[in-house]
């Protein structure tokens, strides 16, 4: 199937999926509510949304994963590298509502802080009322791999260089799997 | 062995009458919170700390989030009740009634097997202590908290309200300018604890809120367990509970704190757990919920030495009509601190269960590492199962790991065990006890008997 490429420019940002089909929504250092509504048995939504933040950027995400069908798929991918003393508050929802069984619904969120001054928030929640349901949510936060850094120098790669080789794998994560579905940007 | 179905909400269904020596007026105001402070003969400093704390709980507002605590009248309540006029020493001193009680939910039984110590409340006060010899001969103090402001008033003084202020929110407010009854715990230095201290909780009068206040403090090396298991028999009107435990746990001490909470379905479990951890302690609360109607309680740790360690498991069971809104919170303050959640909740028959965490690492908290996870169950379509964590990374070199999953009982695990003879009932009882298996294994043997048995009980009910 041909995914459908929505990218989300605008804050607060309410997408309604009617119909059958894969859908890619894309978002990128954006503040603001987004929020996708399964309305469709087979509806497949992926959302990824890249925070890059430096500076004293300070960024406020919402999200929400609204299953009023049953059987749709979707799945939610924050990846977040934050420098200086940006901050991101990242709250996402997943709301399985009475009815919509055989819901797929995913959250994942990554968090590279690269500086003692950058502060992530995280809240990822689940609400469901439905019992035959498959929904996980999963965050971590952490620094750089010290040992993978090691690593790379030790085959003469210079530590900058490799801080920034970890950083740019850690996002290219991302790419890597919309590249997956069909996407690339 | 097979059992009966059950038909009624509760085990202990039943109710022994009252025969109580002193009972306050309902509702409350500042002339009563007086009364009760003179009744107990308690110092002056005792009562100050009621009276602010009493302006505090008018102050401070009901919560906005969590379960529905509208229907509380705090002007229905009453709230002290004396049973007996004195303490007695010995099992057999005991009043009757109060006996009969306890035998029916198995207090001297227990004792008989391992029991350290059995502080058994009754009502708002603890009228039957036997803390044993070898207890005392290694210095540890464990009594009644009327008996330790008493007794040991410059140990009470010194930590009581410090973890856990009077202003921290409504329900301490109150707990702290009504209190009654709980226990007190001393673990001198290097003195470790080999048998669990274990305190009986009941409430036995009808609209009768119960405010019971522990103070555990494990100074270094030490090391405590302590269980707390709640049974109260049937009313018809709402009883609050509004608990505040405070745990002290000193350099290099470990407490374990067991709770296995069965209120009636018809109590207002609202409970306020703090430790803290110095240099390299460990605080473990294992928490069992699985009775009351509505229960909002989070048990907290806070990090405040290097090296600290805190974890919390717990268990939570919502059958109809109740709600379980439980979880964690983790603040660390050192570095080098580590934590640990492992939440498992069930919802089965309308039921509803709620996580809901909070893990913070401050700035200085560097080399932390926190881990999450968050595991429901639900077993029909009515129940629902709600995740709220919120985890606020003020560091960068800290290890964070949060996961949760959302699932029902598997048809083919569940045709599996059936194909094998045992029955629909039987499989999912199995189902549900290897599903929280993991934390019941934490918990002591004849505890973890009774929850098996007692998740058996809830099963059948659903199907059967």
């Amino acid at each position: 199937m041909k995914p459908e490429l929505i990218t989300v420019r605008k804050p607060n940002t309410s997408l309604n999926f009617t119909k059958e089909g894969l859908y890619v929504v894309f978002f990128e250092n954006i503040s603001g509510a987004i929020s996708c509504t399964l309305s469709h048995e087979k509806a497949k939504v992926y959302m990824f949304g890249l925070y890059d933040i430096n500076g004293t950027s300070s960024y406020s995400l919402k999200t929400e994963q609204l299953h009023k069908a049953a059987g749709a798929f979707s799945q939610l991918a924050i990846t977040c590298v934050a420098r200086d003393s940006a901050s991101l508050a990242f709250s996402g929802l997943i709301r399985i509502e009475k009815g919509a069984q055989q819901s797929h619904a995913y959250q994942k969120n990554q968090n590279l802080i690269l500086s003692p001054n950058a502060f992530v928030d995280t809240r990822p929640m689940l609400e469901i009322e439905a019992n035959e349901v498959f929904c996980t949510h999963g965050s971590t936060t952490g620094t750089i791999n010290r040992e993978h850094v090691l690593y790379l120098m030790t085959r003469g790669v210079s530590q900058i260089e490799a801080e920034k080789a970890y950083v740019d794998g850690f996002i290219q994560q991302l790419y890597n799997q919309m590249k997956q579905l069909g996407i690339e940007l | 062995m097979k059992q009966k179905k059950i038909d009624f909400d509760y085990k202990y269904g039943f109710a022994v009458k009252n025969k109580n020596v002193y009972v306050a007026e309902k509702g409350l105001d500042e002339y009563k919170i007086r009364e009760i402070s003179s009744l107990k003969n308690e110092p002056k400093w005792m009562l100050e700390k009621r009276l602010k704390a009493y302006s505090y709980f008018l102050q401070k507002p009901m919560p906005t989030w969590g379960a529905d605590l509208s229907k509380i009248d705090f002007d229905q309540i009453t709230y002290f009740i004396r049973s007996t006029e004195k303490q007695v020493q010995n099992w057999e001193d005991l009043p009757v009634e109060i006996r009969e009680t306890y035998d029916r939910i198995g207090v001297p039984e227990a004792e008989k097997k391992f029991l350290a110590g059995v502080s058994a409340q009754y009502e708002s006060e603890v009228v039957y202590e036997r803390v044993q010899e070898t207890l005392e001969k290694q210095g540890v103090i464990f009594c009644d908290m009327d008996t330790a402001v008493k007794k040991y008033p410059h140990i009470v003084r010194e930590y009581f309200g410090t973890l856990i202020p009077a202003s921290d929110n409504k329900f301490a407010a109150l707990n702290t300018s009504v209190w009654s009854g709980g226990s007190f715990v001393y673990v001198p230095k290097g003195v470790k604890t080999t048998l669990p201290l274990q305190a009986y909780f009941r409430m036995n009068a009808q609209a009768f809120g119960q405010f019971e206040r522990t103070l555990i403090i494990a100074d270094e090396d030490s090391y405590v367990h302590y269980i707390e298991g709640c049974t109260a028999p049937i009313y018809t009107t709402d009883s609050l509970h509004a608990a505040v435990v405070e745990i002290f746990v000193k350099q290099g001490a470990r407490v374990r704190y067991t709770t296995v909470q069965n209120w009636s379905k018809n109590v207002y479990n609202l409970v306020t757990k703090r430790a803290k951890a110095e240099k390299n302690a460990v605080m473990e609360w294992v928490d069992c919920n699985l009775g009351s109607q509505i229960t909002m309680k989070y048990p907290a740790v806070y990090l405040t030495g290097e090296g600290a360690r805190g974890e919390v498991l717990s268990i939570a069971l919502a059958g109809n009509g109740q709600v379980q809104d439980a979880g964690a919170k983790m603040i660390h303050f050192a570095p080098k601190t580590t934590s640990r959640v492992v939440s498992k909740s069930i919802s089965k028959e309308g039921g509803r269960t709620s996580y809901r965490g909070l893990v913070q690492v401050m700035p200085g908290a560097v080399d932390s590492s926190v881990y999450v996870s968050c595991d429901a169950l639900l077993l029909d379509e009515n129940s629902r199962s709600d995740t709220y964590p919120t985890m606020r990374i003020k560091n960068n070199q800290t290890n964070i790991q949060h996961e949760a999953t959302v699932e029902k009982i598997g048809e083919e695990k569940l045709l599996y065990l059936m194909s094998r003879g045992l029955s629909k009932a039987d499989a999912e009882t199995a189902f549900v006890n290897g599903f929280i298996e993991p934390i019941v294994k934490e918990i002591p043997l004849e505890y973890s008997i009774e929850l098996n048995r007692l998740i058996r009980l809830e099963m059948e009910g659903s199907v059967g």
